[in-house]
Parts: C-alpha cells; structure tokens; sequence
C-alpha cells in the first residue's frame, strides 16, 4: 500500500499550522498502524495526526478521508454479484451434469476454494486439473446456498505458471460451512446407500463433531474403509435443514496412519474466555486421602483444617462466551498445562521463587489466554463444564466467504 | 440436582445466569441511545438496548488500541481508544475495575487487546449521547485473536439482523431507531472486506 498521499495530507496540514513534519517518519508510524495492526487507513490518520498534535501542541488537526480498493480479487473476497479477476488452481473436476454445461469442479487459491461452472456457450478451451490459469471478468453467483463462480462467453481464460504448493486448511467438522472444505476425520459409521448411484454413505467424526458424507458412483472412484482416518481435501460442503454434509465424489481423500479421537457426544463449546476466577492457576489441595479440597492461602481446608503437607496442582475457572449463551468452564491440570504452556513444575518453580508467589503463576497464565477464543469439550452440569479436551480456535479465512454472502445477500 | 436441607439457596443458584457478553462493531455501539433496566429491584441489570435489536448487559471486543490517557487525582481511571474496522470505542477501567486498570497501566498503544465491560449511555448537557464501555478486563492480544472477533462479530451481528422482525428486542429497536438493515448489513461487508487486505 502507498501511504504516500495520507502522508503528504498529513504533513500539509502539519505545515498550514506552521510546525515541520517528517515524512518518513510518519509513513512509517501509519505502515505500522495499517500492515501491522488492521487499523482502518482512515483511523490510522486520525491516529497519527492527534499524536503529532500533541506532539507539537497543535489543537484541531481534523482528519480526511480515505482511499478504493482494486478489481484483482482473491477468492475469498468474492461474494455473490461480483465481477472479478481471479488466479487459480483447478483442483478438481468432476463429470458434466448438464449438456449446458462443459466443465464443472473447484477452483482454489491460498485464501479458499470455490466451485466453478463452465458454459458450453463459452467457448472457453478445455481445462486440466493440477493447472493455474488468470480467468478475467468471471462473475459470482449462489447455488445451493454456496457461492459458485461461473465462467461465460466473456471470460478471458489464459493459462499461468506457479509453483506456489497449496495447502488447503483443515476444518473441525463442527465449524464446517456451505461450500467447500477440508477436514481430517475418522470413518465411524457406515450407511445403507439410498440411491442406485450412490457409491457410499456414513459418518465422518473427529473431536469437534460428527459428519455425513456421501460418495457418488463415479470412475475411478474407490470405497472407504470404516475405523480408517482420512484427509479430506476439497469437499463440497451443503446444508440440509441446519445439518452439513459432505459430497467426497470430487474430493482429493487421503488416508492416515494412526487414530484420532472422535466427540463421543458429549458438549463442545465455542467462544471467547471473557473472565478467569480467582482460585484458577496454581493451587494447593488437601492430602487426606478422598478428600482433595482446595486449601486457603494458609493451608486450611474447611474440613480437615491446617495441611501443611498440601499437594500442589493447576486449574482454570473461568466463563466461555460466544455472545449468546455462557458456559462456566472447569479446566484440568494436564489441560491447563497444555493451553497455558506451563507445566506443573515450572508453575512451582514460579511460585517459589517470585515475590508475588502464586499471583504470578495466575497473571501469567491470564496473560496467555483470557480474551482468547476456544473450544471446549467435555461433561456439562447446570450450564458448567467439566473440559476434558480445550484448544484454541483459530481464525479461518475460510469462513469470510460465507459470512461476505450473508451481508451482502438480499435484506 | 436438588438440597433439601436448603431449598431456596439452590433456587436462587439454579436461576442464576450470567449476562453473555454481545458481539458489536463500534459503528453499531456508536448509534445505541436507549437504556433501560429489567426488573424493579434496583439489583436487577440494566440493559442498552442494540440497534440490531438485542440487550445487552456486557460486550466483549477485540481492537487496536490506539490511545490511552490517565485522569483524575484522587480517583485516577484510564480512557482509552480501541479501534475496530469500523469506528472506534471507547473504553474506561477506574478504581472500582482495578484488575483492568492494572492491566491498562502496562499496555503501550498502538497494542491490539480483548476487552471485556459493561456499556454506559451519557447524556451530555447539550443533549448528545455518548457510549463507553466500562472495563472487566483489558487483555493485549494477537493480531489473530482480532480477526477471529471480527468473524465472529459478524456472525453475531448478522445472527441479530435476520431475527430482527421476529423478536421482542428486535421489535423494540425498529420502533426506537427506526433501524435500516441494509445499514448494518453493509457495515459488516465491509468489515470484512477489511480482513482480507
């Protein structure tokens, strides 16, 4: 980005008051605030404008306006409506439906993937999977609830070199949305097929959930084995009455050594941990045999009073929010040494020797994880559960598309 | 699970629900003017009323912070500016907050934080409303944890303007805001837009 022009208006304005401003100095204060921090080039002047203002004592430096955007759009930025040029890969291609139609399967680039139609009207040349091409002015619609990109009469289509591997992101199951998606799942259960056609049918599973799938009749197309994990590149994800599904009949399916844990319907939440309890980090318990009550600062515990033989061992108490409902989680010590990366031996080796004792272990681990996003698993009991399994939950680029179509879509 | 030595105790703590923390853009809590509270005990929560129509009692957002200033002697509180792609919040952590004023002391802006806080409505005496949002916590994040929110405030956001005709709070804000969809609709687009620069 060229920050040339906020940084001229800037200084003009500086200099209307009669101070000198350093150009250099200030690109390099907005590059920081835009590439750095996602603020707003809008904001990012007013920000840096209201510093050099008090800087140089200066009052009323009034901020402009910003600057548009390009046409060459990546595929994640594309919703329904829009005109764009696009490079990318065709990943996959699977059998015309329609006589109308001359080619049809999923294009991708590093941001996301999308499926594609070819009109028979567009005289477009013949493409091969595996292939990078520029495909200018294609338009984007919606099929099925998924946006699709189709390729018309006036598309211009020429073929490009890249070697740019990519590597498509794997979902949790639980997070899968309309359109395409890769996710690493364990064959769980196998279906009846419902239709002549219908190669295969059942249930995928990993941690966050579980999936249908089905594979249709296709060459080449080979059956899976249950109790086996797969990696599923490139899936057509659609929805059925709030459920997803997973079409594999295009998608590139690898199988996996090992075996990977599968949610055993228990709760899996999802949100923001907006509050730490006190008594969360490191902790003191009882050691009377079966009774492992949290002891008090000075090794009391309410039933077997002062221990001072008192074990040590870690926790997390805290809220899980995802806006509309919350959930008190209880997070274990083999759980909480791995969110928090602080085993039990480092978190005593903390308290012991650090004036703020055990305080420290607790700002530490809030440091590292409040206001942070996860996904729990485990029991629930009046509306508190007990995570047996915790990650992360990570931004997904993949989901922009979807929520791009839903804003942008009819009132 | 019931106690029956003490029944009413555990009455209360069963109904006992904690507020959950809305997601909204700074352009969104920027229109929000109607408070109000639910229930006659001065205890019951007080509630801003969201133009997308939904209450909320807590926010939870994550942003650039770019400013930060340190005011009053007696009873020093923190404001400060959080940006988000659409506007800007703004934040206050004062003695009664003193877990997220220890943390605003040690933040230096530009920082990208999560917060969590209370929202306020002040009328000042020429009659404009101004919103801030009162801090439980101020916690510096990673760019990462940013972009997740603002997915997930889309989300929300999006979630709230398709119910908006079906519900009593939904109702409530097309009566009170005269709220246009479209409006908020495009705000979230171009949010988005924003992540993928």
């Amino acid at each position: 980005m060229d920050y040339s022009v906020i940084s001229e208006r800037i200084s003009l304005k500086v200099s209307a008051k009669g101070h000198q401003a350093d150009r250099t100095k200030i690109e390099g204060k907005l590059r920081r605030l835009i590439e750095e921090f996602g603020v707003p080039p809008q904001e990012a002047e007013r920000t840096v404008l209201n510093e050099l203002a008090r800087d140089l004592s200066i009052p009323d430096l009034v901020p402009g306006t910003g600057a548009a955007a390009g046409e060459e759009r990546q595929l994640r930025q594309l919703s329904s409506g829009d005109w764009a040029t696009i490079e990318a890969k065709v990943v996959s291609l699977s059998s015309s439906p329609s006589a109308a139609i001359s080619q049809t399967g999923i294009l991708a680039d590093p941001t996301g993937a999308m499926r594609f139609v070819v009109w028979a009207k567009a005289n477009a040349p013949r493409l091969s999977v595996g292939s990078w091409y520029r495909f200018e002015s294609v338009v984007v619609d919606e099929y099925r609830g998924s946006p699709n990109l189709k390729i018309h009469s006036g598309t211009t289509i020429k073929e490009i070199s890249r070697e740019t591997p990519l590597i498509p992101e794997i979902l949790a199951i639980g997070d899968l949305t309309p359109g395409i998606g890769s996710v690493k799942g364990k064959f769980i259960q196998e279906w009846d097929v419902s239709h002549d056609r219908m190669l295969q049918a059942g249930l995928l599973g990993d941690e966050s959930g579980t999936v249908k799938f089905v594979i249709w009749k296709e060459e080449g197309k080979e059956r899976l084995n249950p109790g086996t994990v797969y990696s599923v590149y490139y899936a057509l994800v659609d929805e059925y009455q709030g459920r997803m599904s997973l079409n594999l009949t295009t998608a590139t399916v690898v199988p996996e050594e090992g075996d990977i844990p599968v949610s055993g319907g228990e709760r899996v939440f999802t949100g923001a941990l907006v509050h730490i309890a006190p008594g969360s980090g490191l902790i003191k318990r009882c050691p009377v045999e079966g009774c492992n009550r949290v002891l008090s600062r000075q090794n009391y515990c309410p039933v077997h009073e002062i221990q001072p033989g008192f074990l040590y061992d870690l926790r997390i108490k805290g809220w899980l929010d995802n806006g509309e409902e919350t959930r008190e989680i209880l997070v274990q010590r083999e759980v909480t040494e791995k969110l928090t990366g602080i085993s039990i031996q480092e978190a005593k080796d903390l308290a012991e020797n650090n004036p703020l004792g055990m305080d420290e272990v607790f700002l530490r681990m809030r440091e590292r994880i409040l206001g942070r996003f996860f996904t729990c698993r485990g029991r629930e009991i009046d509306q508190r559960i007990l995570v047996s399994e915790c990650g992360f939950h990570h931004f997904d680029p993949g989901e922009i598309p979807a929520l791009l179509n839903r804003a942008g879509g009819a009132p | 699970m019931v106690t029956p030595e003490r029944p009413s105790f555990t009455r209360r703590e069963a109904t006992f629900e904690r507020e959950p923390a809305r997601r909204v853009f700074a352009a969104e809590l920027r229109e929000t003017r109607i408070h109000f509270r639910e229930g006659d005990d001065e205890k019951s929560p007080t509630y801003v009323l969201l133009p997308t129509g939904e209450r909320c009692n807590r926010v939870f957002l994550v942003g650039t912070l770019t400013e930060k200033k340190k005011q009053g002697e007696q009873n020093m509180f923190y404001r400060a500016r959080v940006v988000d792609p659409t506007g800007t919040f703004f934040i206050m952590a004062g003695s009664y907050q003193p877990e997220a004023m220890q943390q605003m002391a040690r933040i230096e802006a530009p920082a990208f934080v999560a917060v969590a806080g209370k929202p306020n409505v002040y009328e000042t005496p020429d009659g404009a409303t101004l919103i801030s949002v009162r801090c439980e916590s101020v916690t510096p994040v990673e760019k990462e944890t940013r972009d997740r929110w603002v997915l997930d405030c889309a989300r929300s956001t999006l979630d709230r303007i398709d119910k908006m005709g079906t519900t009593k709070y939904g109702e409530r804000a097309q009566k009170e805001y005269h709220t246009d969809p479209a409006v908020f609709r495009k705000m979230v687009f171009e949010a988005l837009t924003q992540l993928s620069m």
